[in-house]
């Protein structure tokens, strides 16, 4: 990590914010590698659909892609996620953990 | 920006009004919060209240609404130790407490995380357990927060 993962996270949580964009990440990610065409044949939309939410991916770093002969092949770029994912994470954790002193604090009987 | 919320409820055996001393008072706050001695809080729209969760750093909270025992509500800077909250560097925190037959719901709601630049120094604690876990589920998790922020 070298640099601030978390500084485009707006358009990182839009981006994923779009249901068939997870889908379309969750099989891309299950290929490795694969062109627009070959999600298109697995996804209920369009090629032309499936190459604009790609777009919407790769400008938020979360897809890269290489042009191999005539179309381009796309990869998930983890990074970004999981940075965001498990801060996200952290914070949970460590609310669970405040909440838990709260009840622990709230029913012991005052000592006054 | 509804969008990015980590949301947590907790049931208590206790009444609101002691969940709200709890939540409120310096003692208690320096307990639940971390480093155990009592908080400096000035409890009122604009009050500073200064959280030490006992890793050696202070944040100065701004408190933004205090509503006895149902709602409070601070922002915290917790990327940036020692700098008074703003709309900028900082989340939203949102206490609820509510009855519920015999005891009582505490819901805290922390938001505005996407908005937040994270400076490059402070990304340690952000990523720590980024390579330890599956993507996909990842995404399930990103989902959740989507989906219960948008309802």
């Amino acid at each position: 990590m070298t640099t601030a993962v978390l500084d485009h996270a707006d358009e990182l949580f839009a981006a994923l914010a779009e249901p068939n964009r997870r889908l379309l990440l969750e099989h891309l990610g299950t290929h490795g590698v694969a062109t627009a065409t070959a999600l298109a044949a697995e996804l209920p939309v369009t090629r032309q659909a499936v190459a604009q939410h790609l777009a919407v991916l790769e400008s938020v770093d979360l897809v890269t892609s290489a042009r191999a002969g005539r179309e381009r092949r796309y990869t998930v770029h983890v990074e970004p996620l999981t940075a965001a994912a498990s801060w996200m994470n952290h914070v949970a954790t460590q609310w669970d953990a405040r909440l838990a002193a709260i009840k622990a604090l709230a029913e012991t009987p005052p000592t006054s | 920006m509804e969008q990015d919320r980590v949301e947590r409820t907790v049931r208590i055996a206790a009444t609101t009004e002691r969940v709200w001393d709890i939540l409120t008072k310096p003692e208690h706050i320096g307990h639940w919060f971390g480093s155990g001695t009592p908080a400096a809080v000035d409890l009122r729209p604009d009050g500073v209240m200064v959280l030490e969760p006992g890793d050696g750093e202070r944040y100065l909270a701004r408190v933004v609404k205090v509503d006895p025992p149902h709602y409070f509500a601070y922002r915290w800077a917790s990327a940036y130790p020692d700098v008074l909250a703003d709309e900028t560097n900082s989340t939203l925190v949102e206490f609820h407490v509510a009855a519920e037959g015999e005891v009582t719901r505490l819901t805290v709601c922390e938001s505005g995380f996407a908005s937040l630049t994270i400076p490059a120094d402070r990304e340690a604690f952000a990523s720590y357990e980024s390579h330890s876990r599956g993507w996909t589920e990842v995404i399930r998790n990103i989902a959740d927060y989507v989906e219960q922020g948008a309802a």
